[in-house]
């Protein structure tokens, strides 16, 4: 186990920030952190780094203890924080350089330019920092979470500033780091498209409480949530009925809005309606699915408060 | 390579080679041109002991020199803060002692330097007097703890306040307090709270040893308390800033 926080509190004053903060992560997989602005994602990061001491709860990272054994963690794992600062008058394989040599790393030239241009950047560029766009620095940040060969991924919000091929770039290497080198990842974002596409467990936190906590796939059929979908069919072809599970919400010329109740796969769904001879030429998804699922999470926690 | 000198390096780097560093040595240029100038040339200055003059160049050097430091100390961690930067040198393999003494490398460069600077002014205001040799000896010996000291305390605020400004603004007015030594007439000096805050306060005793060494041409053995007091200080500040450093709310 690479991460393990139970019970965890954190006080800062009088004010509580973090009240009972839950978490298991696993070697080679990659946990979504989720919850509302203000919610205690990025207090818990800084308090699984050692940056701040729990008032109370056990957080194991790497079998360590982040608060009392802080040198050796910070040469086991790599972060992007919220906030990704440089030195801006250095260049980036200056900058990089400098980081390694800060972990007692030796680097050569060939080993940044490869590791600059993994992450899309020109690993020959002479270029200051100061020049970079939101999207480089976030790449370079990353970069440097990479430079000591972490086991474990500490990422605030990595995509933030990147434009769409950006991110898929971004997410394939995630992916690549996950699969291929069993790295594991915890990624603290806003976006549930990154979480779709990269994270098989997520926890949600809000008001500095775990919420919600596991495998994607066994939240999503325990919430019971139905998924909607727009999708455009045959035109003029209308069935005299609908598979079982399926409910046509309502119908707008080509367009009908249906809905799929949570214990049938959409797959078998489309299966179901292309074996009553409806032809189906798009399908979108407009609700449902895990942001049905941290929309109700977050709202209940919100009334219960 | 040790992450203290790595930083320090880096530290020392920014400031000699950033327009800000050189912006700094040529406002202190122009300073001491002015005041050797004004020394030399101007009808009453001119009339002043070659010693006394030398004590006066000193004592300017130290309280720029402090100046510089509280200006980067300041700067050092609240600065690197506001832009980002500071998370990620936290995140790294580095202990707070080794960030703060690193962080020390920006003021020691530039103390380095002014001190450099220094000596022509220092040479060509006495050179014609005594005590030359002493004065330059005894400006690195006892300025230094004071402008180091000076720098650990911008440091420590900069951790304590976390913000540039407010940390600046303390460090000015304890820069200001405690070189009021160098403001106050002799004759305020020598009532009993004079007399007793000159005794524990690290400026008067550089001010004092100057006087006391270039212009009474006094030996080390009597300096050894004021040495004393300005080690004092500079153990002081250092532990503030490791402390302050410790406690530094991210």
């Amino acid at each position: 186990m690479l991460m393990e926080i139970s019970k965890l509190k954190l006080n800062l004053g009088t004010h509580a920030v973090l009240r009972d903060v839950n978490l298991t992560l696993h070697k080679g997989q990659i946990y979504g952190l989720l919850g509302p602005n203000g919610a205690g994602k990025s207090t818990t990061i800084s308090v699984v780094t050692g940056l701040r001491p729990p008032t109370t709860g056990s957080v194991r990272v790497l079998g360590l203890d982040p608060a009392s054994e802080t040198l050796q963690l910070h040469r086991r794992i790599g972060v992007l924080a919220e906030q990704a600062g440089f030195y801006d008058w250095m260049s980036a394989g200056d900058y990089l350089r400098w980081t390694a040599n800060l972990y007692q790393i030796k680097l050569d030239q060939s080993e940044i330019i490869r590791l600059l241009e993994r992450m899309g950047l020109d690993g020959k560029s002479p270029a200051a920092i100061s020049t970079y766009s939101l999207g480089m620095r976030q790449r370079l940040g990353l970069a440097r979470a990479l430079i000591n060969q972490p086991e474990l991924l500490i990422l605030d919000e990595p995509t933030n500033g990147l434009d769409p091929r950006g991110r898929r770039e971004i997410h394939d290497v995630l992916l690549d780091l996950s699969v291929n080198h069993g790295i594991g990842i915890l990624l603290c974002t806003h976006l549930l498209d990154d979480v779709d596409r990269l994270c098989t467990r997520i926890g949600i936190i809000s008001l500095g409480q775990t919420i919600l906590e596991g495998a994607i796939a066994d939240l999503l059929s325990a919430q019971s949530t139905t998924a909607r979908y727009r999708i455009r069919v045959e035109p003029g072809k209308v069935p005299e009925r609908l598979p079982a599970g399926i409910t046509l919400l309502t119908r707008s010329g080509d367009w009908w809005h249906v809905e799929i109740a949570s214990q049938i796969e959409p797959a078998d769904a489309w299966h179901s309606l292309l074996n009553e001879g409806l032809r189906i030429d798009e399908i979108h998804r407009a609700s449902g699915g895990l942001e049905e699922l941290y929309m109700s999470a977050t709202e209940v926690k919100e009334v219960a408060v | 390579m040790n992450p203290t000198i790595l930083i320090a390096r880096k530290e020392g780097g920014e400031l000699l080679m950033s327009g800000r560093g050189l912006a700094w040595l040529l406002a202190l240029s122009i300073i001491m041109s002015v005041l050797c100038l004004l020394l030399v040339s101007n009808t009453e200055l001119s009339l002043l002991d070659n010693a006394q003059v030398v004590y006066m160049v000193m004592g300017t050097v130290t309280a720029l020199g402090a100046l510089l430091a509280i200006v980067i100390g300041s700067d050092a961690l609240a600065g690197e803060r506001e832009r980002g930067s500071l998370i990620p040198l936290l995140l790294a393999p580095v202990t707070p002692s080794q960030i703060v003494f690193g962080k020390l490398g920006g003021q020691v460069a530039g103390w380095i330097v002014m001190y450099l600077l220094s000596l022509p002014y220092v040479w060509a205001v006495g050179s014609s007097g005594q005590n030359l040799t002493q004065a330059v000896a005894y400006l690195a010996l006892f300025g230094t703890p004071v402008v180091l000291g000076f720098g650990f305390l911008g440091i420590a605020l900069s951790a304590r306040l976390g913000s540039v400004r407010p940390a600046l603004l303390t460090s000015l007015i304890t820069l200001m307090l405690l070189a009021s030594p160098l403001l106050l007439g002799p004759s305020l000096r020598q009532s009993t709270i004079g007399r007793l805050f000159d005794a524990v306060n690290p400026f008067s005793a550089a001010i004092n040893t100057f006087d006391s060494v270039v212009i009474d041409s006094q030996p080390l053995t009597m300096q050894i308390t004021r040495f004393a007091v300005t080690l004092v200080w500079l153990v002081m500040t250092a532990a503030f800033a490791i402390r302050s450093m410790r406690k530094m709310e991210i």
